[in-house]
């Protein structure tokens, strides 16, 4: 159109998904703005209504971290296969695992100390959560199935699974009507760290270094980074893709389940809903920060803040899927400006003779 | 004995009217959303926002229903709605380029919340707007199929239709061939002169259009209500079907029909479910139905298996380009 | 009157002069072959013609009218085919839908396409099957079908690029009778080609390219030997480049290849049966046309590439059975001819790139020591004087010199006993060929032995000790670069019996 068109950058805009989010970011504001309007309301009134039960008071504060310490496990699990180019869609169903296989060992022991009681049921969690990835990924590695659709399809069966167990053999029979498993034992909630945060915002905090820290600086996240970058320069180093691949997505399955078991401790029972949305959420929350697990954490409590906002202005007779639409309008909208980020848009004038000068190493340092 | 048992509850199932009747609904159903999905993917473009076009279809139809008091306009406003919606995930990974996995999951995201935020009011309203049965006069009265594949509705006949015409235009025409060419290598198709991207624009626009249709029947048909979470996974269905089907709008067809006869099966091994003093025409089997739901997508990661294997030596029947974003190489 | 006439064509990319002033001249009704060596700017001049570049500079006549191609959908309705090495194929297509794309009627009769397909190949003597799926056809088959393809369109001037490199004997002179029928109705098609005897059997006349200048236009091949033709495309001993002192006395044997013989997907043996030696301080050069054996030869050695038979031995150790990180570790570097995507991680910064070999060296335990992986980087880049900006930043941005320096640089830092150099310097400026070179050079003097394939003859003269010709899969020929002429080696790599050629 008008000679106009795209020509790709020799390096990324520095800086450049900062840019797009925020670009984002502004277009989902906006559309959220005309929606609310639509609606008789008052966006800025809204807009600053969300941010203060966001961000306002402390209490604030707890809520919008446990709100972004599902977001941001749930986007590390995502971002763990991402960086390997896994996509791992199944963080839902292996959030529904975790917190089966959670509850399943919290039952198992009622009698324990509620700090080990916590301990087993975060592992038998992350355990639950890895094995329902362990298809997918022998699947992927060995036979080379789309690891897509796989776990795609095991959210529909862990979501049935906890359906069953609710409605049947976990059934509360105390509940009349309501299809909820009994009470764990007191001493599995998770402790008070402020207001209404729990502990789960320390665990998720020191995973996400961890983890950050582990893949940045060890030779296992080297490897990891190195398969990501190409296959074939992984295979000339010498890296098996196949053990890479198995490892990663169970792993990913196990930092999921992780988040099942952490909300079992939030929720005190097992319910049909136990996954809420956190583990498509996260695929947005890795996407947005390239897979990276600092840039998770920020998304994370961006989104936990929307998500806090988006439960506040209910009482405004506003819906509370606001949120929903606007994180979702954050990532298209990114998504579409971070074409900008590799791209750029050349005039009419300049053909390809005018790219000579790319080659120069000049521009690099530029 | 548990053979004499299985036999008479297939009988008692196989028999049962209602059985069918539902069987068929979300069979059209399936099979609308289903072939939208097969055209985009066809052309390359995975859209995993079935679910959330499918509910943006719901919430429309059941407001241009009240609105126009017409269940074919109401389908219509319907389908030219999610077309329009699925321009976003067209936009964003045809023409930008970006990522069609995220890209399609965030229009599922978006579509689920569209149409809560924007169907609020609507939950509380009775429908405005039914599909009827259609009844093909002495064909209808044919015992068996009568009461039930001729006495279905208008949709039904639209959606074989669409199914068949579908599969004429994908295998029988120039503008099929393009579209084809386009999802198996869009360079190819591009050197020999076809649009790549104003095609998957297109069958972008088509699927969408398809799965607002299947949104519709669900809110004018099948419930007949709305509510935030109506389409409680059928979308993904869909998107399994399109595979469990070998992207051929002939398989896909059979397959939403057994999708939708699991669905149609499974609340009756509780409903029929044989208790104390009724022992005749009811079911002895206990099989639980939410173990049933599970079959659709069970099933479909059998098959995906099933056809990485039979890939090894051969090439995928999936589209080979989907999932990649085309631009020319500039030299 | 002649059927296409391109005239003084200029074509420049950047750093790149492809075509200077180059011209052809094509006869109606005849086959005629573009020869020259790669990089000659053959294909360039082919692309020109087919639409695929517009000329910086020159005219384009077709039966004498000038023609103005701005996309290659403009010269295939001018009449010009092009028959790519790489086909444009869909696999999962039939042959009927793939002939037909682009060009079909609006509602598709599979039986009447099918048959009028047949009846076209029929007509060209080029034997396929219509209805079936193009995955399941041989290499041969598939080019028949993209010959049809330019036939549907009905093109008058078909090019064919190196049609008889994926084709077996057989199916090559099959080709050359296709080419005769299609002649023999008017058509002209331009044969690129490597080979001498390919070119005399199948084609009437020759034009020869060097260096993008057209050297000699419209020979008749019966002129034509391989000691013309070889000296057509490579050149009298022109420049004569700056030639190392060779090493007088060879150490021991650092690399053995014994009988390797590699196959395809497709079961063909694209290494056939090759032996080869390279002692320590020794620079073993490998010459041959590209696709003939020298790529897969390579990641056989280096263990990226599983060798059906036969042994690779690095200083007397079996190392057969290894994998590549093994092979490695074992004093085998290796530096391949894909630099990026291979070599080379493109989105990783320079230091990841830097330790890629040796990272699991650096640090004890699980975690990488990055202050030491910094120096090693910032020592690689000192001393092979790579400019790379940011070292924290991806590759992606840096030249090609520097690339390769890199790389290089990396697979000498740990002191390998062999270098396995694949193509080490296609693609760079004058100054980045001069630097890998002298590395080399350098290398070799302190004691590596480096097997280096190359498909540029100057540098193989002026820096191998040995120089082996590969063709079609074999070792074909043996030549001491001290004593052999450019002609000698060219005749070799174009096909011409090994024994003339062996110079033992």
């Amino acid at each position: 159109m008008f000679g106009f068109r795209l020509a790709k950058r020799d390096q990324a805009l520095p800086g450049g998904q900062v840019l797009a989010f925020g670009i984002g970011l502004i277009v989902a504001l906006a559309f959220g703005a005309v929606l609310l309007v639509v609606a008789g309301h008052s966006p800025v009134e809204i807009y600053l209504k969300m941010a203060d039960a966001a961000f306002g008071s402390p209490q604030a504060w707890s809520t919008t971290l446990t709100q972004a310490v599902p977001l941001g496990l749930a986007g590390l699990a995502v971002a763990v296969a991402g960086s390997m180019g896994l996509w791992n869609i199944g963080a839902e169903g292996q959030i529904i695992a975790g917190a089966i296989a959670g509850s399943w060992v919290a039952r198992l022991g009622p009698d324990l100390p509620g700090p080990m009681l916590i301990t087993l049921m975060l592992i038998g969690a992350a355990i639950g959560g890895g094995i329902l990835a362990l298809g997918p990924a022998i699947a992927r590695a060995h036979l080379g199935v789309n690891e897509i659709i796989t776990t795609l399809m095991l959210n529909e069966i862990a979501l049935r699974t906890v359906r069953y167990l609710v409605n049947g053999p976990w059934k509360d029979p105390t509940s009349i009507g309501f299809p909820v498993a009994p009470e764990l034992p007191e001493q599995a909630a998770l402790p008070t760290l402020f207001e209404r945060a729990d502990i789960s915002v320390l665990i998720a905090a020191a995973v996400l270094i961890v983890f950050g820290f582990y893949a940045a600086r060890s030779k296992w996240g080297f490897e990891l980074r190195i398969a990501g970058s190409s296959e074939k320069a992984a295979e000339y180093v010498g890296i098996s893709l196949k053990r890479k691949i198995l490892t990663v997505l169970v792993l990913s399955g196990a930092i999921a389940g992780l988040v099942g078991g952490l909300r079992l401790g939030a929720t005190d029972r097992i319910v049909e809903g136990v996954a809420e949305g956190w583990g498509f959420a996260g695929i947005i929350v890795a996407a947005l920060a390239l897979m990276r697990p600092s840039g998770v954490a920020a998304v994370a409590i961006a989104f936990g803040a929307l998500r806090v906002g988006g439960v506040a202005i209910k009482g405004q007779g506003v819906p509370a899927s606001i949120a929903e639409i606007i994180q979702a309008l954050v990532l298209l909208g990114a998504l579409g400006a971070a074409v900008f980020t590799t791209y750029r848009i050349v005039g009419p004038k300049s053909y390809s003779g005018g790219d000579a000068t790319s080659r120069d190493t000049s521009e690099v340092t530029s | 004995m548990i053979i004499a048992g299985i036999l008479g509850d297939l009988q008692v199932l196989l028999t049962d009217t209602g059985m069918w009747v539902n069987l068929l609904e979300f069979g059209i159903l399936l099979y609308l959303a289903a072939l939208g999905e097969v055209i985009a993917e066809k052309a390359g473009v995975l859209n995993l926002g079935v679910e959330g076009m499918m509910a943006v279809g719901a919430m429309t139809g059941y407001w241009a229903g009240i609105q126009t008091g017409s269940p074919w306009a109401a389908a219509v406003i319907a389908a030219l709605a999610v077309a329009i919606f699925a321009m976003v995930h067209g936009v964003v990974s045809v023409v930008m380029g970006a990522d069609q996995v995220v890209s399609g999951l965030a229009l599922t995201i978006l579509g689920l919340g569209l149409a809560a935020f924007l169907g609020t009011d609507l939950v509380s309203q009775p429908a405005g707007a039914k599909f009827a049965n259609l009844s093909l006069g002495q064909l209808s009265e044919i015992p068996g199929v009568g009461p039930t594949l001729f006495s279905m509705d208008g949709m039904g006949w639209v959606a074989l239709a669409l199914g068949l015409i579908t599969w004429f235009v994908l295998n029988r025409t120039r503008a099929g061939l393009n579209l084809r060419a386009v999802g198996e290598s869009a360079a190819t198709a591009d050197a020999a002169g076809t649009p790549v991207v104003a095609t998957r624009l297109v069958a972008v626009g088509i699927g969408g259009a398809f799965a607002g249709l299947a949104g519709a029947y669900l809110t004018l048909k099948v419930t007949p209500s709305w509510n935030e979470s109506i389409v409680g996974g059928l979308g993904w269905i869909a998107v399994a079907l399109v595979i469990f089907g070998a992207w051929r709008p002939g398989r896909v067809l059979i397959g939403a029909l057994l999708f939708g006869g699991l669905i149609a099966v499974g609340p009756r091994f509780q409903t029929r479910r044989c208790n104390g003093d009724e022992i005749t025409n009811c079911i002895t089997t206990e099989i639980n139905p939410i173990v049933v739901s599970m079959l659709p997508y069970a099933l479909t990661i059998v098959v995906l298996v099933l056809l990485s294997i039979r890939s090894r030596n051969r090439p995928s029947l999936a589209p080979a380009a989907i999932g990649q974003a085309y631009r020319r190489e500039e030299r | 009157m002649t059927a296409v006439e391109l005239d003084g064509i200029w074509k420049r990319f950047p750093g790149v002069i492809a075509n200077a002033g180059a011209s052809l001249t094509v006869a109606p009704g005849s086959v005629h072959a573009v020869l020259g060596e790669n990089g000659a700017g053959k294909t360039t001049l082919m692309n020109v013609l087919a639409g695929v570049y517009r000329p910086d500079e020159g005219t384009v006549r077709l039966d004498g009218v000038e023609q103005s191609f701005s996309k290659p959908a403009d010269a295939i309705a001018a009449g010009v085919g092009m028959v790519y090495q790489e086909f444009r194929l869909i696999p999962t297509f039939t042959v009927t839908e793939n002939v037909a794309l682009g060009s079909a009627p609006a509602v598709l009769s599979k039986s009447s396409m099918e048959k009028q397909v047949g009846e076209l190949a029929e007509r060209f003597g080029l034997h396929t099957e219509p209805g079936r799926e193009v995955w399941q056809l041989s290499m041969g088959e598939r080019q028949r079908v993209e010959i049809l393809k330019a036939l549907w369109r009905n093109a008058q001037v078909l090019i064919l690029d190196e049609p008889t490199a994926v084709l077996t004997p057989n199916e090559a002179a099959e080709l050359g009778r296709i080419t005769a029928t299609m002649a023999a109705e008017g058509r002209s098609i331009i044969f690129i080609s490597h080979k001498l005897d390919e070119v005399k059997t199948f084609c009437d006349e020759a034009t020869v390219l060097r260096g993008g200048k057209t050297v000699a236009s419209s020979l008749s091949v019966d002129d034509l030997d391989a000691g013309r033709m070889a000296e057509l495309m490579v050149g009298e001993a022109t420049a004569v480049s700056q030639r190392r002192v060779r090493t007088t006395v060879v150490g021991e044997r650092v690399l053995d290849v014994d009988n390797i013989i590699v196959h395809d997907i497709h079961g063909r043996a694209v290494v056939n049966d090759v032996s080869l030696v390279v002692g320590r301080g020794e620079i073993v050069g490998i010459a041959g046309v590209a696709g003939n054996g020298q790529r897969p030869l390579a990641d056989a050695i280096a263990g990226l590439r599983q060798a059906s038979t036969g042994t690779v031995s690095v200083t007397h150790t079996d190392i057969t059975g290894m994998d590549a990180r093994t092979r490695n570790s074992h004093g085998l570097a290796y530096v391949p001819e894909d630099r990026i995507g291979v070599g080379l991680a493109p989105r990783m910064n320079a230091i990841d790139n830097a330790i890629m070999r040796n990272y699991r060296t650096l640090g004890d335990g699980p975690l990488i020591d990055f202050g030491q992986a910094e120096s090693r980087a910032a020592s690689l880049i000192e001393r092979y004087n790579i400019k790379v900006g940011r070292v924290d930043q991806p590759l992606a941005g840096l030249s090609g010199g520097n690339l390769q320096r890199l790389l290089v640089g990396r697979e000498l830092d740990d002191e390998p006993v062999v270098l396995i150099a694949a193509q080490p310097t296609r693609g760079l400026d004058v100054q980045g060929v001069k630097a890998i070179q002298d590395i080399l050079v350098e290398q070799a003097s302190d004691g590596v032995g480096i097997l280096l394939i190359s498909e540029d003859l100057e540098e193989l003269f002026a820096l191998s000790d040995r120089l082996l010709v590969m063709h079609e899969g074999a070792v074909v020929g043996e030549f001491d670069p001290d004593t052999a002429t450019r002609q000698e080696v060219g005749a070799a790599m174009a096909g011409a019996h090994a024994s003339e050629g062996s110079a033992h």
